[in-house]
């Protein structure tokens, strides 16, 4: 009986977060008309005959497809360069010691790095990058992007090396590899899973920004968030290709969290909680 | 065990002079315009010059003389004044900026709340045995990651006051003023009860269940199991939860851009949405670096609050 209660409630409330995705699609599949007509739960065959017709115009302009194409760029640049510069400097905080500053403090550094008001930076960040000609290009949006997730790839790898055992390391290191070597060849490969969900996460992150995005890009590096603004303030509420556009910025990042699924909460948490 | 070899500076230097450079400098830069007053205007001069041919030889008119034209000169000028602190008393007195911190405040200080213990109480749900468990908590993880902006911009339809999914509540959840900041709140808790839930179902399942067995053969009820065990054994992931939350609950912006707008009137305009509109659409840069300067003072009081706690996790 309380199986079947709790179980019931608990079913009525993933529903409820679930409703937001399924209006989106629902919405997507309709005639315009019908966006504004359609009451209640909007199921369709029985509310409506459902139609891709939002999905190939929406697809078929070339300001989406340059916006697709941008975000994933921009996305998959930003968490490779952060990976690469984030790995060995987590490696160093796992295995090094440094005596100046100890290792948690520069930890500590680096995570609230993740939790600055990123407003803060969008003003100098913008006339830097109009000095330099960088305004309305991937490079720019690449670099900001790379510069957020940074913290996140050197607190959570690091934990994800903490937790590997040190004694492969340090028996490589009695045969004569160097430091380099051991990271190289054995800690780097075995951490290769965390690292690689980390990569998703941050792909996940980069793909969402908006305030850099809309600060810096106005045409040519537009990403998806940008589209969608700037659709909006042109052509006004349309609900048919917003609802489109909404399930198009969504899906790649809700799949990482799914793919991701197991590593999600250390990787929300920095590391400070294990899932 | 900790290694010495100056490789290690190798290792951790470049992420360093990363982060220097692309998040210390513009804070410095900022905290540098944030004593100026610019003024970005553009100037138009006229000029009257001949009309040349291809070959750049002047018209002439029938008249013997060239023909002339109107050539308009537009040129950016950028003034910058030392004010002083003068942008930060700006701040004080400026309405706007009261009305921005009003929304944000209540803004953190109702959704953070609602979004921890909504998610604690899910937590404690999702930890009995329940039909499709791992199904449900999948669903649950599903609004985390979705785009803000695009969240935003699908409440928009979600809230549409005639004919929506909740038009028969008949709330006017963005045309009035309360309502709409309430409907704000409401994305966030939408968005992100599901990471507390999901921390904190993590934490709980770490929990050894010997415990719960120990404190119910001692005859505690569920509340003093609640109070007396769990929250106890739960505080320090709930304090990096409230760290995590209230750090980014402070950032508010994609939402009411999309959302609303800021508005009705100003009534969901939050601190960032205005620093960003004072800055990237005014362009009155050196006051929207004040502005941005009190709330990363805000930010960087929360997190010292945290820093012992911070210590321990990270130690």
């Amino acid at each position: 009986m309380r199986y079947a209660v709790l179980s019931l409630i608990a079913i009525v409330i993933a529903m409820i977060f679930l409703f937001p995705f399924y209006w989106a699609l629902s919405t997507s599949l309709r005639n315009p008309i019908e966006t504004f007509t359609v009451a209640g739960l909007g199921i369709p065959w029985v509310d409506f005959q459902p139609t891709f017709d939002n999905w190939i115009s929406q697809l078929a302009t070339a300001e989406s497809r340059r916006a697709m194409a941008n975000s994933t760029t921009i996305a998959i640049s930003a968490s490779v360069l952060a990976l690469i510069l984030g790995t060995p400097a987590a490696y160093a905080l796992a295995r090094f010691g440094f005596r100046r500053i100890p290792n948690r403090d520069i930890t500590i550094w680096f995570l609230s790095q993740r939790v600055l008001p990123p407003v803060a930076t969008v003003i100098p960040f913008y006339l830097v990058m109009r000095t330099l000609g960088l305004l309305d290009t991937h490079l720019a949006l690449i670099l900001i992007n790379a510069t957020f997730v940074l913290p996140f790839v050197v607190v959570i790898v690091r934990q994800t090396f903490l937790d590997l055992p040190v004694e492969l390391e340090e028996a490589a290191f009695v045969d004569g590899a160097g430091h380099f070597t051991s990271f190289w060849r054995i800690a780097l490969p075995l951490a290769m899973p965390a690292i690689a969900a980390t990569g998703l996460i941050m792909f996940a992150f980069a793909w969402n920004e908006f305030l850099f995005a809309i600060t810096i890009a106005s045409q040519e590096a537009i990403t998806i968030p940008v589209q969608m603004a700037g659709a909006v303030d042109t052509r006004g509420v349309q609900f048919w290709f917003m609802a489109v556009r909404a399930m198009i910025a969504m899906v790649p990042p809700v799949l990482i969290a799914l793919l991701a699924q197991r590593f999600i909460v250390r990787g929300l948490t920095l590391g400070a909680v294990k899932g | 065990m900790s290694w010495t070899s100056r490789i290690r500076f190798v290792f951790l230097l470049p992420a360093v002079i990363w982060v220097l450079a692309f998040t210390v400098f513009p804070l410095g830069y900022s905290l540098y315009l944030a004593f100026f007053k610019i003024e970005s205007r553009v100037e138009v001069t006229r000029e009257r010059v001949p009309v040349l041919d291809e070959q750049g030889e002047p018209v002439l008119l029938s008249s013997g003389k060239p023909r002339m034209q109107n050539v308009v000169h537009k040129t950016q000028v950028t003034t910058s004044e030392f004010v002083g602190l003068f942008n930060f008393e700006r701040l004080v007195g400026d309405p706007q900026v009261a009305t921005a911190i009003r929304v944000t405040a209540i803004f953190v200080l109702v959704a953070v709340p609602v979004e921890l213990a909504l998610g604690m109480l899910l937590a404690l749900l999702f930890n009995q045995k329940l039909l499709a468990r791992p199904m449900l908590r999948t669903v649950m993880i599903l609004p985390i990651f979705a785009t803000p902006l695009a969240v935003g911009y699908l409440f928009f339809t979600i809230f549409y006051e005639e004919g929506g999914p909740l038009g028969f509540l008949g709330i006017p959840f963005l045309s009035n003023p309360d309502w709409a900041l309430f409907s704000v709140i409401l994305v966030d808790v939408w968005q992100w009860t599901p990471f507390c839930f999901l921390v904190f179902l993590a934490a709980l399942q770490g929990m050894p269940d010997e415990l719960f067995e120990a404190a119910r053969i001692d005859g505690a009820s569920n509340i003093d199991l609640l109070t007396r065990v769990i929250l106890p054994l739960l505080q320090p992931t709930i304090l990096i939860v409230l760290l995590l939350r209230l750090a980014e609950a402070l950032k508010l912006f994609d939402v009411p851009f999309a959302l609303t707008g800021g508005g009705p009137g100003v009534a969901t305009q939050s601190y960032s949405f205005l620093a960003f509109r004072v800055g990237l659409r005014y362009f009155d840069v050196g006051y929207a670096s004040a502005m941005a300067y009190v709330l990363l003072i805000t930010v960087m009081i929360i997190v010292t609050l945290f820093f012992r706690r911070l210590r321990e996790t990270y130690g």
